[in-house]
């Protein structure tokens, strides 16, 4: 009993702090992409009111089942893909069920939403979510080949599976994988300007041409919950890339440091760059990134 | 009399009966039809215990039946599959003419397949293995369409490989003198090194052709799709398993003791991980839903042949945990399209939309199927196929986990594409009438859903049996190490406790569903698919705003290249050269009397030129 109630208690707490900080490296996302385009923007804390407006809204169609439980699946996997992902190298403050990581089973979590996702999208009957998402799956399996061989990788170098091993790993040579396996960074930090849909892989909800796809069906608690869920997707992918290549984090700070830094890769290889078409994006995923996962292979078993 | 005759004769006297029990009356054939399978299945799991066995001689040669482990777990999924599939079929084939034919050889192909996993011989084996030929391509062909193309191709096919076997099967007796195939087991060892190498690739080839592997395949999806659909999930099913029956048996009996037994492991391992891309890539373009599901089955056969030909602890286990998963979630899928096909008389993705809330019970059968294809926790499928990984990376084939792992992600948009060209997306008028099947043909896809679901909170269920599967082919029990009764109460390989994580699955699944459900449900309404809005603009009523036309175009055009030739294409060359070739012999044998007088001309020349060194 007192073990569940420490891993309830666990949950909410990294629920909230992942859900903050995802919220606002949105607003900030706004703000710095303004800046770059020479505009003002909104402040950076816009997207707290955003989301609250959202989530008082009262809805008064639907479309059936499914359209309901979309969200749910999205939102499920988020909290499960943050349930499994250590947040701080000491498990002290945030005692989740991620002392039990394993790699494998977060690539399948992870996949899990955007399907369950796509059910609900689809059957609103919006020509616009259909198309979206059989966009959006392929583009996924574009860039899940570099991201899976950036871990295979790192699973062969290391012989373990487990996300908890490799951060202990880390701690105790002091030297963050990124450096000892730069092969399989690169190649993850190019898959994750897949996986967080800006450009120019963006085609997936590309506003001005599918009226944000997948989602366009949906408002009032049904974007709340997608949105919620989209933050805190963020933020666990953010302390996943720290923990597996940049050494974790031993305190909120430092963790919000190190994933902010990253999340500016996204965000400014994006402001810069046009959009691509899927085919073109999925031949992106499959040239150099995956290219460089299979150095990070060959590394890995000839090093 | 010994059991096993009794359930041959049953089997026999039942497919007889109900063929003659046709010409009486309807009923009667139903009824025979059904006491026929029951009883089989009743016998079967009552009366036959592991171990027993029967001889006899006949013609001079020694038969001898029995059951052991291995056989009884893939028994498990024939006779598991087939009643299901029997129930299934008396509402589905209601109404269709030459029934007793179509019972008749259902009930055959069940018995061939009892059969081959009885027989302990090369020769019942063989003899089996014909009949299960033969029953299924009767069944190919009932419908009548296409029997030129993809019945012939079928039969070709199967003939292929009942050579390949007979082959080997000559080779063993001109060499050992019996034809058990304990024997045969036991002294491969002592085999020259030719004849070591040969058998397995002729046996190989055998059973690579009902296990629909690449580049045997092409008989797969014509024939998967023209059988009924009560038939095709048996035949994708269990049928396509007695091919990895075989396979099992010839990797860990013959290859294992090659002395290059890794060239060979590595290359099925291979053809099963390309047969899986291909597969998959194949589903994905297609429209019809019976051809999606027939290159699906192609793509989930390639994983297993690659856990197979692998073949440490793991990779067989998890080879057999998803043979028999696959006979769950194929069979329901295939019943799906079978209840849509009987429904609305289409199979086109491109023609049916919006069956959700006509048709939902079926849908929810096939969600789950889906999932469990898919490999999505906590469902079956996921236990599946994260053993096949673990056990890939603990072999070190790293590159062929990228394989598989694209394959099965890829997977996911044909799962999509079945789930939303069906159910979801726009509500036609067209199909405004349309109503869920018959209870006798929802049930039996409903059972086998919730199979996979139970698998994938309890896969202790089935991993005790094939842990005893895999002892009897002469692993050591991976009870214990490898596995505990229930994965997800226990720990796995002390890496993740799953039960906290389907408690938080479940939970938050909950609380959001609620949040978003109980206030919103009662004060929501529910408007029709052309209620929705796009910039403000609300369609009109005739404007068609169904997608299905060219579903995956931006997916297929990046993989396009790969899917450039297809392997028919080759083989119809291979054909049109050897016709080429024989056209050439025309030119000797070209009709014309006085070209064949200088023949004989030129032959009596030259034996009496070369009179002294033929006759002296």
């Amino acid at each position: 009993m007192q073990e569940i109630l420490q891993y309830t208690w666990g949950a909410l707490v990294s629920f909230v702090v992942a859900f903050t900080v995802g919220i606002t490296y949105m607003g900030l996302n706004r703000k710095i992409t303004a800046r770059v385009q020479n505009r003002i923007g909104p402040p950076w804390y816009q997207n707290f009111f955003d989301v609250l407006k959202l989530g008082s809204k009262e809805t008064s169609i639907h479309h059936g089942v499914m359209q309901h439980m979309g969200p749910a699946f999205i939102m499920v996997t988020a909290v499960m893909s943050l349930l499994i992902i250590p947040i701080l190298n000491d498990n002290r403050f945030f005692p989740n069920l991620n002392f039990h990581g394993d790699l494998v089973f977060l690539l399948y979590i992870m996949v899990f939403g955007p399907l369950g996702m796509a059910l609900g999208a689809g059957q609103t009957g919006n020509p616009n979510s259909a198309i979206g998402v059989t966009r959006g799956l392929s583009q996924m399996v574009g860039f899940e080949i570099p991201w899976v061989m950036a871990l295979v990788a790192l699973m062969i170098q290391y012989k373990t599976t487990s996300i908890v091993d490799l951060m202990n790993l880390q701690a105790e040579t002091g030297r963050w994988l990124m450096f000892t396996s730069p092969f399989a960074f690169l190649a993850a930090v190019l898959a994750m300007l897949g996986m967080f849909r800006y450009a120019p892989f963006d085609i997936v909800g590309a506003p001005q041409e599918l009226a944000s796809g997948p989602m366009s069906e949906n408002g009032g608690k049904y974007l709340f919950v997608m949105m919620s869920a989209g933050s805190v997707f963020a933020f666990a992918k953010l302390t996943l890339y720290v923990d597996l290549f940049m050494g974790g984090a031993n305190n909120l700070i430092i963790l919000v440091v190190k994933t902010f830094i990253l999340y500016l890769i996204p965000m400014l290889y994006g402001i810069v760059s046009p959009r691509y078409r899927t085919e073109q994006a999925i031949r992106y995923f499959w040239g150099w990134p995956s290219l460089f996962g299979l150095l990070a292979i060959l590394q890995a078993v000839f090093l | 009399m010994n059991m096993i005759y009794i359930v041959f004769i049953v089997l026999l006297g039942g497919a007889l009966l109900t063929f003659f029990a046709n010409r009486i009356s309807g009923l009667l054939r139903d009824t025979f039809f059904l006491l026929t399978i029951l009883a089989t299945t009743v016998l079967f799991f009552t009366k036959i215990h592991i171990g027993d066995t029967v001889s006899f001689t006949l013609a001079g040669l020694n038969l001898k039946w029995g059951l052991d482990a291995f056989g009884w777990y893939f028994s498990l999924i024939v006779l598991g599959l087939g009643t299901m599939a029997a129930f299934y079929a008396l509402s589905y084939m209601k109404g269709k003419d030459r029934l007793g034919y179509f019972y008749f050889s259902f009930l055959i192909s069940i018995l061939s397949m009892l059969g081959i996993l009885m027989s302990h011989d090369l020769v019942s084996f063989f003899i089996f293995w014909e009949v299960m030929t033969w029953s299924s391509y009767l069944i190919v062909i009932y419908s009548g369409r296409n029997v030129q193309k993809n019945g012939i191709n079928y039969i070709l096919l199967s003939a292929l490989g009942a050579y390949a076997m007979l082959t080997a099967i000559v080779m063993v007796y001109a060499n050992i003198h019996t034809l058990s195939i304990s024997e045969m087991i036991n002294t491969y060892p002592q085999f020259s090194h030719v004849q070591q190498v040969w058998l397995p690739v002729l046996f190989l080839m055998a059973f690579s052709v009902k296990a629909a592997m690449m580049p045997l395949h092409v008989w797969a999806p014509g024939a998967y799709s023209d059988a009924p659909m009560a038939y095709t999930s048996v035949f994708s099913g269990a049928l396509s398993k007695m091919g990895i029956y075989g396979m099992v048996i010839v990797f860990v009996s013959m290859i294992s003791y090659l002395p290059d037994d890794t060239l060979f492991k590595e290359t099925f391992a291979w053809l099963g991980a390309i047969t899986a891309i291909l597969g998959t890539l194949w589903a994905i373009a297609q429209d019809d839903a019976r051809k999606l599901l027939a290159y699906s089955s192609i793509a989930q056969l390639g994983y297993i042949i690659t856990g197979v030909a692998v073949g440490t602890d793991l990779a067989m286990l998890s080879a057999l945990f998803l043979a028999a998963l696959h006979a769950l979630f194929k069979g329901t899928l295939f019943m799906a399209v079978g209840a849509i096909e009987r429904q609305t008389g289409t199979v086109k993705f491109t023609e049916v939309t919006g069956l959700i809330r006509k048709m939902p019970w079926t849908f929810i059968a096939s969600l789950l199927a889906i999932i469990a294809l898919a490999g999505i926790p906590p469902l079956g499928g996921f236990v599946g196929k994260w053993m096949l990984y673990e056990s890939l990376i603990n072999s070190n084939h790293y590159i062929l986990v990228i394989a598989i792992f694209f394959a099965s992600t890829a997977a996911f948009l044909y799962c999509y594409k079945f789930l939303f060209g069906f159910f979801l997306g726009q509500e036609e008028k067209e199909w405004e009438n349309v109503k869920e099947a018959p209870a006798l043909m929802v049930l039996p896809m409903l059972i086998l859903a919730a199979g996979t679901l139970v698998l994938g909170t309890f896969p202790g269920i089935l991993l005790k049996p094939a842990d005893a599967a895999m002892q009897t082919l002469g692993y050591a029990s991976t009870e214990g190490h490898l596995w505990s009764m229930s994965i997800l109460f226990n720990e796995w390989g002390d890496q993740v406790l799953l039960r906290p994580l389907v408690y938080a699955i479940a939970g938050t699944f909950l609380f959001f569903l609620i949040i978003l459900t109980v206030k919103g449900w009662k004060n929501t309404r529910y408007v029709s698919t052309k209620d929705i809005s796009s910039s403000g603009e609300v369609p009109l009523e005739y404007e068609n705003l169904t997608f299905s036309v060219n579903f995956y175009q931006p997916f297929l055009r990046a993989v396009g290249p790969v899917m450039k030739k297809r392997m028919i294409y080759y083989y119809r060359e291979f054909g049109s050269g050897m016709e080429a070739l024989f056209d050439y012999s025309r030119r000797i044998y070209n009709g014309n009397g006085q070209t064949y007088a200088i023949y004989v001309m030129i032959f009596l020349v030259i034996i009496l030129l070369f009179k002294n060194s033929i006759f002296g």
